[in-house]
């Protein structure tokens, strides 16, 4: 390391950098985006002593960042904040969770590797091909509430949903989707958290039935394979294993019963919140519906459901005007971004008809840029399509209290009372 | 194989010219992308998932360098600006010698 490069310690306590640090809490949501607002000014870097990790504030920083693979791995993308005891990883060992890295957390060439069989299932062309099916579980899931007088729309709607349209990619059926959604809220504490010890030990036997689940699932494949996901890749492997190993197809099915549905359930809940927030920007959508993909991209852009994603980085570098050594860990704030006034006139407000909302970053950027991007905003789209056209005068109720569930990486609302006919 | 210098040319949607040069094997999107030329968002860093780094080609340059793959034509019916015969994505076009003095025009949007 050489002399001119910043230890954080060096940072003189008082200057904006310094003060950043101190306040900016990683797992707390409320307020953060105007935090970033107040950084994103003169601070486009500075260091979380929280969780040891430098935080960008910056689209353009951002993006240089996720583009430069070479120089920035994504190894430590879904890395525990918190690291697992060792006798909970022994554990997990001895009990067969045989779990790698196969995608979002891992690097070239492997990753080119991998993704280059993904991608035969997981492109555009293909996740248009279950738009019908889509829509029909949509609306079933819309019809299901007519009738009641008020909701919540996280536990009708946007909660489970998400998980019904990731398992039709993957082929599953009956399986009740709260057990997958439970077993990803833990997945996602042990990665993006900060449990406790005991937290971490007593979720062990779930983490490694949703494995389990996951194996079984494509050991079924084998013996049946269907138009699915992993019946794909074991196609796309034709036995060989220098092509995609059997491990690897059961990490990536355990990585997309995850990333299938967790973000779209915070996206979807999060667009739905600011939309009700904003009776006028309802009305408008029940007048004028074509104005919903738009307004699905400035819901990405305003409330990403991805707040942030993690690199570390393989040399020495300069971002922002500072120089870092080798290894140091990278917080990139996606939230702060996808708002930065640098790219978007009045970034801070919830605009449907805003012209550049589609340039947001809450699908990454690069390499490892979201996979399932097309049939999540088909989704979200047609949520707000058969939400707004069935209860046209949907209002949010007052006063009640609306909670953000806090991890490092992720966003979304806990819950979204509404009185379905205003 | 050393490498070799290949100048070519962006116009934009509204006409304006940038001259290029990339080095043989690059892609034109990583060319785009590191002269700053507005225009190609090439969101998925080239790896084939986006379609918004559509470009047209002049009609003697598309002839000229190898025909897209399977993939890329599954892709481009799905780019957001009118698909056109010379349509490519600029991140499956590897400079080759034979590329020089192409024109790369961009469309109006990519999404
Ligand atoms: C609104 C919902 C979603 C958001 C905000 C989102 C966001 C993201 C982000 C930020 C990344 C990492 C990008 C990077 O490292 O540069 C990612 C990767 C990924 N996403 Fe999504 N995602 C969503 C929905 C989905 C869905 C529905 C699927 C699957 C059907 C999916 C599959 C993937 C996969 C496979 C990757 C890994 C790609 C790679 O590493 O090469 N995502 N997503
Ligand atoms: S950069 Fe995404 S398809 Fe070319």
């Amino acid at each position: 390391m050489t002399q001119a490069q910043l230890q954080h310690s060096d940072i003189p306590a008082g200057v904006p950098m310094h003060d950043a640090g101190e306040r900016f809490h990683p797992f707390e949501h409320e307020g953060m985006h105007q935090l970033l607002a107040e950084f994103r000014q003169d601070v486009p870097i500075f260091y979380s002593p929280l969780i040891d990790y430098w935080v960008v504030t910056r689209r353009a920083d951002v993006i240089s960042v996720l583009r430069d693979h070479e120089r920035f791995s994504a190894v430590v993308a879904t890395q525990p904040v918190v690291p697992w005891p060792p006798e909970l990883l022994q554990y997990l060992v001895d009990q067969g969770f045989t779990n790698e890295s196969v995608q979002v957390a891992c690097d070239p060439p492997r990753h080119t590797r991998i993704r280059s069989h993904v991608q035969g299932f997981l492109n555009p062309k293909k996740l248009q091909s279950f738009e019908a099916e889509v829509r029909a579980l949509v609306q079933s899931y819309v019809a299901a509430i007519n009738g009641k007088d008020t909701v919540d729309l996280v536990d009708a709607i946007t909660y489970e949903l998400p998980a019904l349209i990731a398992f039709l990619l993957l082929g599953v059926k009956d399986i009740d989707p709260r057990r997958i959604k439970s077993w990803t809220e833990l997945r996602v504490k042990l990665m993006h958290g900060h449990p406790t010890r005991e937290e971490q030990m007593a979720a062990a036997d779930d983490l490694l039935d949703f494995w389990r689940f996951s194996c079984d699932l494509v050991e079924q494949r084998k013996v049946n394979p269907g138009d699915d996901y992993p019946s794909w890749l074991l196609a796309s492997r034709g036995g060989d294993d220098t092509r995609l190993t059997e491990n690897e197809i059961k990490s990536l099915t355990f990585a997309l019963l995850l990333a299938a549905h967790e973000t779209t359930s915070n996206a979807s809940a999060n667009v739905l919140l600011e939309l009700l927030r904003r009776p006028e920007d309802w009305q408008a959508l029940v007048e004028d519906p074509s104005l919903i993909p738009n307004t699905v991209e400035e819901g990405l852009r305003y409330v990403s459901s991805v707040v942030a994603w993690r690199r570390m980085a393989k040399e020495d570098f300069e971002l922002a005007g500072v120089s870092l050594p080798k290894g140091t860990k990278l917080l990139l704030s996606l939230a702060s971004a996808s708002r930065d006034e640098g790219t978007y006139e009045n970034g801070d407000n919830f605009d449907i008809r805003r012209k550049n909302a589609r340039s947001h970053v809450a699908f990454g950027n690069g390499i490892h840029f979201c996979m399932g991007a097309p049939i999540a905003r088909m989704q979200i789209r047609m949520m707000i399509e058969e939400l707004t056209s069935a209860f046209p005068n949907m209002t949010l109720i007052p006063d009640e209290e609306i909670e953000i569930a806090g991890v490092l990486t992720f966003r979304g609302p806990t819950r979204l009372p509404v009185r379905l006919n205003g | 194989m050393e490498k070799q210098k290949v100048r070519f040319e962006f116009v934009t949607f509204t006409g304006e010219r940038q001259e290029v040069e990339g080095m043989t094997g690059d892609t034109v999107m990583q060319v785009a992308y590191d002269n700053g030329v507005e225009g190609v968002a090439a969101e998925c860093g080239g790896s084939m998932s986006c379609g918004t780094c559509h470009v047209f080609l002049d009609e003697a340059s598309f002839d000229r360098i190898d025909a897209p793959s399977e993939g890329e034509v599954d892709m481009l019916d799905i780019v957001a600006s009118e698909r056109r015969p010379t349509s490519r994505l600029s991140c499956q076009i590897k400079l080759e010698e034979n590329f020089t003095g192409a024109k790369v025009m961009i469309p109006e949007m990519q999404y």
